[in-house]
């Protein structure tokens, strides 16, 4: 597997099956906004990844607990942390053993999850991601789809692959500043995003061209009324989705300004964390330096009076620094206030040529 | 939403000799396919193995929902099972099938078994012993008829599909096992609004050579679906200017379409639009502008955080030199006067002017 691959061709690009995209499609709606995780199988070819299947992991008794709606933040948890879970990786060793036996691609080669509006980088990703770059595999990818902004406009699935130097200082979790400053990590670091191509079958091609796709081109039967035509439609193409013509953008800049104010929140903790760090650190010091002094002038008159001085770092035993609190929540922090802000701006690009569109449609003569 | 088919007529069926006090259904049935389903089954279809069976099918399971009075069937998964077959004898491989059914239902417990597929149209003795297999109140999904779903997969020709549910048929006891009645059950495809994006990515790239396309923005995504309105409407006036010159024979339904499609643009005064439109916009231009900021900000503090400052002066004045001075640099230039020490904390410029702890 990951050892008998050359190292040297870097992953470049995600190649996923239709089938995969439907099945996570799929995965991640049915236990929407529970965020849903699964397993994904494939190989890699001289640097692309080849997605082949997917199968979803067991939710610990989710269903269990449908009945409170507030649990979905519980269970959502919990499938987050699926990937890492013991009984998990018993499960899927099972499943690519079964799959293996049908000619699916038998290779672990990632995991994928769902995300409600690009909320998807947390430490419980990053966890994820690196358990599985570290032990599994090491090619391996993270599929993120967002179904909340499926259903807006264009499909959203996405690879994300650790980096390497981000996969370096996790392994030791040093995430003070001093090595941050050495390893000149930055959270536009922390992942990799690969170009994701959807690929078909022969056969799965074949299929979709029987599916209502082009308008017929040939001359078509007047209906003979109304009744007939609103009741007996022409198929609606499924692409291009007219759909993303829809104006109602508000609930989505609604929800995303949540999650930034969210950030933002976040972003206050760790710096008051920090703030507090310094303080503790500043007083600790001036402590040490304090008794310092005491100390040498508690020599110098033992000196005067003949007396062996006494030792002078003995501080280091009575006053403990305190330690620098983890950069990683932070840098993970401002690399989630990136991805708002630009999902931000792809909304604002469509809604404003959107909103020009409808207003030079409205008023023919104002523009 | 759907692809149909063609009408059907429900028979009643005979009935199976029953086991002891379960009736077995006898209510029509109608079978909907999500396309993961279909996929899934056609994927399977081409990774089948040519090289040590004679068979040219290839089977598995359906798993999906059946509604609550039986009568309606979503098939939603379905899962690959080996078997070997050829002129005299089948084989399948149970122990398999047990094993994967139960991964499969474990990940998703809301789904039950349903029945088989295949991907040739033809049915046979062999079909019939599978089918029983399935529909067998110890392995199968008795007392609920089991469904058989047979997919063409013949290359170059289109691809049907057809489901059945079986029902026995009056033959000695010694051969019942390995025959039975297909009937056919009407079917559709159904999609839902989830699978509508994913399905519109899977279909851009069936025109294209290699079978493949990109994952689109959302940007791109609009420019083309605003192409294709703007081709349909291109269409539609073409038809109109070519009934008002006559050259096309007019049709009152379609115009009366039309009329009621038109109709709908509503009628509002130019200033109430302007004045929507411009708070509209606006609305929507400040949000991106604020992330933006707030982005800007956000950087600035973990760049501040994380770099290399010299040693400037020893205290409150701190170099001036942009980088020049500043410790850890607080994650302090964001969020001005968030800082709270007396008129020091340093808005948002670039020159972090923080107290130092003289040994960081």
């Amino acid at each position: 597997m990951a050892d008998s691959v050359p190292k040297e061709i870097p992953l470049n690009s995600v190649q996923v099956e239709a089938l995969v995209v439907m099945k996570i499609v799929k995965a991640c709606s049915a236990t929407f906004p529970t965020t849903a995780t699964g397993s994904i199988v494939g190989m890699d070819v001289n640097g692309t990844l080849q997605i082949t299947n997917c199968f979803p992991f067991p939710t610990a008794d989710v269903a269990a607990s449908d009945s409170h709606p507030n649990d979905h933040m519980a269970a959502s948890n919990l499938a987050a942390a699926a990937p890492r879970s013991k009984a998990n990786v018993t499960y899927q060793n099972e499943m690519i053993k079964c799959l293996r036996e049908v000619n699916v691609d038998a290779n672990n080669v990632g995991w994928y999850t769902s995300a409600n509006m690009g909320n998807f980088i947390n430490t419980s990703l990053i966890e994820n991601q690196f358990y599985y770059q570290k032990e599994v595999n090491e090619r391996t990818v993270a599929l993120v789809h967002d179904v909340s902004r499926s259903s807006q406009g264009a499909l959203s699935l996405r690879a994300f692959r650790l980096s390497p130097s981000f996969m370096a200082a996790f392994k030791e979790s040093k995430f003070t500043t001093e090595n941050m400053q050495k390893t000149k990590l930055t959270y536009k670091d922390v992942l990799v995003e690969l170009p994701i191509i959807v690929h078909n079958s022969h056969l799965l091609t074949s299929f979709l061209h029987q599916l209502p796709a082009e308008l017929p081109k040939k001359e078509l039967e007047f209906p003979a009324s109304l009744q007939e035509l609103t009741a007996d439609q022409p198929p609606i193409p499924l692409y291009p989705n007219l759909e993303s013509l829809d104006l109602s953008i508000d609930p989505y800049l609604e929800k995303t300004c949540d999650q930034l104010l969210d950030s933002i929140e976040t972003h206050y903790t760790e710096l008051n964390n920090f703030q507090y760090f310094q303080r503790q650190l500043a007083r600790e010091q001036t402590k040490v330096t304090a008794w310092k002094t005491k100390r040498t002038a508690e020599n110098a008159t033992r000196v005067a009076q003949k007396l062996a001085p006494l030792p002078e770092d003995e501080w280091e035993r009575l006053f403990k620094l305190p330690t620098e609190p983890s950069r990683l929540e932070g840098m993970l922090n401002a690399r989630q206030v990136e991805q708002y802000s630009r999902q931000v701006d792809g909304f604002t690009a469509s809604i404003t040529s959107k909103m020009f569109a409808v207003k030079s449609n409205l008023l023919p003569d104002s523009s | 939403m759907a692809v149909g088919t063609d009408s059907f007529l429900h028979l009643a069926r005979p009935l199976a000799p029953s086991a002891l006090g379960v009736q077995p259904t006898t209510a029509p049935l109608n079978v909907i396919i999500q396309p993961q389903a279909v996929f899934s089954i056609l994927d399977h279809a081409v990774r089948r193995d040519i090289r040590d069976t004679q068979s040219t099918r290839v089977i598995g399971a359906l798993l999906g929902v059946r509604s609550e009075d039986g009568m309606e069937v979503e098939v939603r998964n379905c899962f690959a099972i080996p078997h070997t077959e050829n002129e005299d004898q089948v084989e399948v491989d149970v122990e398999y099938q047990k094993n994967m059914l139960a991964l499969q239902l474990k990940a998703n417990p809301r789904e039950v078994l349903l029945g088989w597929y295949t991907t040739s149209l033809e049915l046979n003795s062999f079909s019939a012993l599978i089918q029983n297999f399935f529909a067998s109140p110890e392995t199968g999904t008795f007392p609920h008829p089991a469904v058989h779903l047979t997919v063409s997969t013949e290359a170059g020709k289109e691809i049907e599909a057809r489901a059945y549910i079986s029902a026995p048929v009056g033959v000695n006891a010694e051969r019942a096992a390995e025959s039975c009645l297909f009937i056919p059950v009407p079917y559709e495809i159904r999609y839902g609004e989830a699978e509508k994006s994913g399905l519109e990515l899977i279909s851009g790239a069936k025109d294209s050579e290699n079978r493949a396309a990109p994952v689109v923005s959302d940007i791109e995504g609009l420019e083309r679906a605003v192409d294709q309105t703007l081709d349909l409407l291109e269409r539609v006036s073409e038809y109109v200017n070519s009934v008002l010159d006559e050259d096309r024979e007019p049709s009152n339904a379609l115009g009366q379409f039309l009329m009621n499609a038109l109709s709908l643009a509503p009628k509002v005064d130019p200033q109430d639009i302007e004045r929507d439109f411009n708070n509209h916009i606006q609305d929507v231009l400040v949000v991106s502008y604020l992330a933006n900021t707030i982005r800007t900000q956000i950087d600035l503090s973990q760049r501040l955080a994380t770099a290399t400052l010299t040693m400037g002066g020893s205290d409150a004045l701190a170099a001036t030199g942009g980088e020049g001075g500043g410790d850890k640099g607080q994650r302090g230039g964001q969020r001005g006067g968030k800082r709270g020490g007396g008129g020091r904390g340093g808005g948002q410029q670039r020159e972090p002017r923080e107290p130092r702890e003289p040994n960081e």
